[in-house]
């Protein structure tokens, strides 16, 4: 793929009847990332979603997607020409059959591939008769997974693929996606509170809140760049200050004073030590911790 | 394959219809003999006003199946069951599948919006077409059973008429569509524009030739006054019109 970042967007702004659905969103999504979308309910995951592929129009600010303006009609058909989408609503169309909607959805892809579709089909077990209205949520879900797949698109944008699926199915689905995105070469920009599925198959995440990016990098560095530094005294904790980049948020407790880094933790233990600490414990932090803190931080 | 997604959505308001209006230009046929005997029981009506003028009209017209056609089928049945599927069928669409679902995936679909609107309004308006003209045809074809006769172009004149001319509704109901999200508050709006045109028909007569009934009717078409050339022009301009209007509500509308 040419594009060096699939997806691009500087200082993006929504507004929706007064209400700033995204407050200068800056993301820049590598070709070929599996990239996850971290944020709570109604920080704007899916208003980003929304503008990149032409369903609402940026208030102000940039976006690209291939390196093609999101707010150019024109634009928007070829982007999604290229792009498979799963919304988060999984809404299709009730008065089709399972094997009808895919007629449809492939009339508008050359591209699309017979034998992933039949090898979907088979996977997921969809009953290809069945009228859609009569699908579970489970296989709503995973036929609009089948839909984005079999687009053979050059990037995926999935707005919380595996609501709806138990988890034997969820983990088929991730599995299915991952195996898609190798074989494809495609990139994959999902949204999701699932933290266990990002952490499972995303090699760059960002998290957004209140419609800004707080956090975004490749997974592995913000695993390696957290840290949580826990010191305990033999009196109560001190009120310190640390001056050391990266400390995202100090917490006393009695005698324990817990550090969050996010710039590693060799500069905050040097300063910690002045403090005349009895112990001094460095632990690497989860994703979860990471995305709770780090959105903590802003309220 | 837009089209086919249209058809599915809107095949049962059409077909219900589609059996309705054929039932009834079964009766309008078949009643024609038992009206022709009542009408030489009754009375001459000594009623005045609109109902008095309407019944007079109504035995003049049956004295011969031409105008027994034209007054039954053509400017009353057809045109009130027309405009009552017209309205249904240009209800609906994409601002009301957004609260329904359905709506995000159609537009991640790579089609314009324009084109997705115009797809849709096509689909509907051959389904009216269709609508208006079979049952036409069906009047014509059965006419022989009662030893009567209907002259296929004049059908074919009148249908055209009534979907040419009725358009206007459809698109009003279509275009009222892509300003709210349910279903019924378009459909009402437009039922009540129907009332009230209805209504002004009938308090002033003198006002039909201008009405969107009165071009659908083609009153001047069954005297002999050739095609309302200018009220179908007018229909059709503002039928365009609308659909234009709902084509860019819809391009600019955030979902």
């Amino acid at each position: 793929m040419a594009d060096a970042h699939v997806i691009e967007t500087g200082d993006l702004r929504k507004h929706y009847d007064g209400v700033e659905a995204l407050r200068g969103l800056t993301l820049a999504v590598p070709a070929g990332s599996i990239y996850g979308f971290l944020g709570r309910t109604g920080a704007g995951k899916t208003t980003t979603i929304k503008v990149l592929l032409g369903m609402a129009r940026p208030t102000s600010g940039r976006a690209t997607v291939f390196g093609l303006p999101v707010e150019s009609p024109q634009s928007s058909v070829e982007i999604r020409r290229r792009t498979g989408f799963v919304g988060d609503d999984k809404g299709l169309y009730d008065a089709m059959t399972v094997r009808g909607m895919i007629r449809y959805t492939a009339s508008f892809y050359p591209q699309w591939s017979r034998e992933l579709e039949e090898r979907y089909l088979r996977r997921f077990e969809l009953p290809a008769e069945r009228g859609i209205k009569d699908l579970s949520r489970g296989m709503r879900t995973k036929l609009a997974l089948l839909l984005a797949l079999c687009r053979n698109a050059d990037l995926l944008v999935l707005d919380e693929p595996t609501t709806g699926l138990d988890p034997a199915a969820t983990e088929d689905v991730l599995q299915a996606l991952v195996g898609h995105a190798a074989d494809r070469g495609c990139t994959v920009f999902f949204s999701s509170h699932q933290l266990a599925e990002v952490d499972q198959i995303a090699d760059r995440i960002a998290i957004v809140d209140r419609g800004r990016s707080v956090l975004a990098g490749a997974l592995d560095d913000v695993r390696a760049a957290y840290r949580r530094i826990e010191l305990v005294f033999d009196r109560d904790a001190p009120d310190a200050r640390f001056t050391a980049p990266g400390v995202v948020r100090v917490r006393r407790k009695g005698r324990v004073l817990s550090v969050l880094s996010s710039a590693g933790a060799e500069r905050i233990v040097d300063e910690a030590r002045a403090l005349g600490p009895v112990s001094v414990d460095v632990a690497p932090v989860a994703l979860k911790d990471i995305f709770l803190e780090t959105v903590a931080t802003e309220d | 394959m837009l089209w086919h997604k249209s058809w599915l959505e809107t095949r049962a308001r059409f077909l219900v219809g589609l059996a309705l209006a054929i039932c009834a230009a079964l009766s309008v046929v078949m009643l024609y003999t038992r009206v022709g005997e009542l009408l030489q029981l009754a009375p001459p009506p000594d009623t005045g006003g609109v109902l008095g003028r309407k019944i007079r009209e109504a035995v003049v017209l049956a004295q011969d199946y031409r105008g027994y056609v034209w007054s039954q089928w053509f400017a009353h049945q057809l045109t009130q069951m027309w405009t009552l599927f017209a309205l249904l069928l240009g209800s609906g669409g994409l601002r009301s599948q957004s609260s329904r679902g359905g709506a995000l995936f159609t537009l991640s679909l790579p089609v314009s919006r324009g084109r997705m609107v115009g797809v849709r309004a096509a689909v509907a308006l051959a389904e009216l077409a269709v609508l208006a003209l079979v049952p036409s045809l069906v009047l014509v074809a059965l006419s022989p059973a009662i030893g009567q006769s209907y002259s296929i172009a004049d059908a074919v004149v009148h249908a055209l008429c009534v979907a040419v001319g009725g358009s206007v509704l459809f698109s009003l109901t279509f275009a009222l569509s892509t300003l709210w999200a349910d279903l019924w508050r378009p459909l009402l709006i437009a039922l009540l524009v129907v009332v009230v045109l209805s209504l002004a028909q009938t308090v002033f007569p003198e006002l039909s030739r201008f009405s969107v009934f009165g071009v659908m009717s083609a009153e001047g078409y069954f005297q002999g006054d050739g095609l309302p050339w200018l009220g179908l022009s007018a229909s059709a301009a503002v039928s365009a019109a609308l659909l234009w209007g709902a084509a860019r509500n819809i391009a600019r509308q955030d979902f």
